[in-house]
């Protein structure tokens, strides 16, 4: 997974910056979406968004996942001008999206889910009809649209039509004429959906750069993967509504639980610690099986609790909690107590696709940090944002950053 | 609960606040202009097509109904007026025509590549983007028309107001374009096909034509017919202009003496026209531009 914690400063779950600092430095940054019980209704009584509230501050790489028909569309269509809501608030960079739809236009980028370029111009001409369009002073244009040119690779084939391009290269040439302004913040609607991983992993490498360079990005999409290597935090949407949101991590954890697999060797011939432990006496006797031994121990209550599922596998066990960060090192000592030899110990944080499988099926087994106000969605100063997150004292310093 | 859907721009207009976008209401017509332009100098074939297309049926309907049309033009009293010169208005009512659907084929294929989302999602007037399209495609049947009348005179045809009538045709042939250019439109909001395009092209084109005195003088059969037909109009304004004389065929009006007494009603039924068609293609623009939401 890249390393999103050098972009943006805000997703180091390992502690290594100050909470507290980050945490105000969060408070004084201006939001770039403030989204408040959105909702849109469409003439036939459909509720395609049902009361979807967002606060991402400024410079964030923002994920917006869901299955599809969830209202990932409509909603960044609304965030984007091109639909009013039926309820609710929405502001764009500070500016009202019914009232002051031209200075959110001027403020944004788009892109939209189908690749939308001029496919009889060129790639320049593209790009200077989307200068002209936003207002980029006639000066500063020839310098601008190389330099666009140069980050999104088609210098080469800047005169040539783009009709003649690659699927890549035409998303490409699209995110840049979203850009030609410096927007505040750009609006990626599934971006690299039909691409091939090189153009794709190209896109992204585009991303990470402009927000880099501090725009605030809005990202929709179904790919986990790509949710994961870019984005700082996410929302989950079903049905028109968040069900989850998070960082990457978090919401992994918080649904998918953590796998801890320990490789485990001969079982050692004393171990006077055993009888110390009831979890040991209960695992069994020195000349039993070491991995029947392990996954005894691991099964017991007092190790995982009771949703832990424990499995063994040719060389040890592998056991799936959402403890294993907190309980893994007292399971290695309930072993070497036990007189079983730990050879290898690992957690693995699940991927997205389980907590979007998860989602998708309807199992969203922590909904405390769903839609409400706002301000539910960036933790007060001095408080964690949610419970899960209480939790976890590496995940409380994130989230009070992030969530 | 309001209706969702796109705003065709007023609040655009009216916004008190926000970041300076650098253009005037002008800037982005000139930018759409400009757009729209560049597309015809990258694919010109469509446009030098219709020039080719006007030629060809001058040379064709010369051919085919030269005999017929000199007999028919002494019968109605043209007999000083050669066949090429009294078919020269429907050769370019014709080329009008042809050349006013391409923007109903242009709207469809900024429908279908996105590019009609991505201009409304910019901060530029929504009027203003549709305003330098209309002017570009005005722009390139100016120009056509103006070709398609040289090469006309080269081969022939005459013009006695000269020069100034020349202008003028190329002027009269625009409101033609303008109504054209709202029908394609509509029929391109509402089909969203560029191949239904094209047929409703020859759809419209060849009935308008023949049932208008373009090709031989208006018979008592289809006056009716030609009186409701809005290429009667544009047919008998250019064609006053090439002879110099009330040609006039569905109407009597005599108030403005000589050519102005075609001219005058003709000009003021296309431009009625243009506004009850221009008005139902712009509803039908701001319709499109929320459905959406529908």
């Amino acid at each position: 997974m890249t390393d999103t914690s050098s972009r943006t400063g805000t997703t180091d779950s390992t502690g290594g910056a100050d909470p507290k600092t980050r945490t105000d430095d969060t408070a004084d940054r201006e939001r770039s979406v403030a989204v408040d019980d959105l909702r849109l209704t469409y003439s036939d009584g459909t509720e395609a968004v049902g009361g979807v509230s967002l606060a991402i501050p400024r410079g964030e790489f923002f994920g917006f996942l869901g299955p599809n028909g969830a209202g990932k569309t409509t909603t960044i269509k609304v965030l984007a001008t091109l639909l009013n809501p039926t309820g609710g608030t929405v502001e764009i960079n500070g500016y009202d999206v019914r009232d002051e739809r031209r200075a959110v236009r001027a403020s944004v980028g788009y892109m939209a889910q189908e690749t939308a370029i001029d496919e009889e111009l060129t790639a320049r001409e593209n790009l200077d009809f989307a200068c002209a369009a936003y207002g980029v002073p006639r000066a500063e244009r020839d310098a601008r649209i190389d330099e666009l040119l140069d980050l999104v690779d088609l210098s080469d084939v800047a005169d040539k039509p783009a009709g003649g391009f690659s699927g890549g290269m035409k998303k490409r040439l699209d995110a840049a004429t979203a850009l030609v302004h410096e927007p505040q913040l750009v609006f990626l609607d599934e971006p690299t959906t039909g691409l091939d991983p090189k153009a794709r992993n190209r896109l992204w490498d585009y991303f990470r750069r402009i927000n880099d360079a501090g725009t605030t990005v809005f990202l929709t999409t179904q790919y986990l993967e790509e949710a994961d290597a870019l984005c700082d935090r996410l929302a989950v949407i079903r049905d028109g509504e968040i069900v989850e949101r998070g960082s990457p991590a978090a919401l992994k954890r918080r649904v998918g639980g953590e796998i801890l697999e320990v490789d485990v060797g001969d079982t050692e011939a004393t171990s006077d610690a055993a009888v110390a432990d009831p979890a040991t006496d209960a695992a069994g006797a020195d000349d039993r099986d070491p991995i029947v031994t392990a996954a005894d121990i691991a099964r017991s209550p007092e190790q995982f609790g009771d949703d832990a599922t424990v499995e063994t596998t040719d060389d040890g066990v592998r056991v799936t909690t959402r403890r294993a960060s907190e309980r893994g090192t007292d399971f290695v000592v309930a072993l070497r107590q036990a007189g079983v030899t730990v050879e290898r110990f690992d957690v693995e944080e699940p991927s997205l696709d389980d907590v979007f499988l998860a989602i998708a099926d309807g199992e969203t087994p922590d909904l405390d940090a769903a839609d409400g106000d706002p301000a539910d969605d960036e933790p007060a100063d001095d408080e964690p944002a949610d419970d899960e997150q209480r939790d976890d004292p590496r995940e409380s310093a994130e989230s009070e950053v992030t969530v | 609960m309001s209706t969702p859907g796109i705003d065709s721009g007023s609040a655009d207009e009216s916004s008190p606040a926000g970041p300076p976008t650098g253009n005037s209401f002008l800037g982005d017509v000139r930018v759409n202009f400009t757009r729209w332009n560049r597309k015809a100098i990258r694919n010109p074939t469509a446009f030098l097509l219709e020039i080719v297309i006007g030629l060809f049926s001058l040379v064709l309907f010369a051919a085919v109904f030269g005999d017929v049309g000199e007999f028919a033009l002494a019968e109605a009293g043209y007999g000083d007026v050669g066949y090429v010169t009294f078919l020269l208005p429907a050769v370019l009512m014709q080329a009008t025509i042809g050349s006013s659907f391409n923007s109903g084929i242009g709207l469809v294929g900024d429908l279908d590549s996105g590019m009609f989302e991505k201009t409304t999602a910019s901060p530029m007037s929504w009027t203003a983007v549709f305003a330098g399209k209309a002017a570009s495609e005005l722009l390139r049947i100016a120009l056509q028309v103006g070709a398609v009348l040289a090469l006309a005179v080269a081969m022939g045809a005459t013009i006695e107001t000269g020069l100034p009538g020349a202008a003028a045709i190329v002027l009269v042939c625009l409101p033609v374009g303008v109504l054209f250019m709202a029908i394609s439109n509509v029929v391109g909001l509402l089909a969203r096909d560029d191949e239904v395009l094209n047929a409703a092209t020859m759809l419209f084109m060849f009935p308008l034509l023949f049932l208008s005195p373009a090709f031989i003088p208006l018979s008592d059969d289809i006056e009716l017919l030609a009186t409701v037909n809005p290429v009667t109009y544009g047919v008998d304004a250019v064609r006053a202009l090439v002879l110099d004389a009330d040609v006039a065929t569905v109407h009597d009006v005599t108030a403005f003496g000589g050519v102005w007494n075609t001219l005058v009603p003709a000009v003021a039924v296309l431009v009625a026209l243009d506004l009850v068609f221009g008005a139902l293609a712009v509803w039908l623009l701001g319709r499109a531009s929320s459905a959406n939401a529908d």
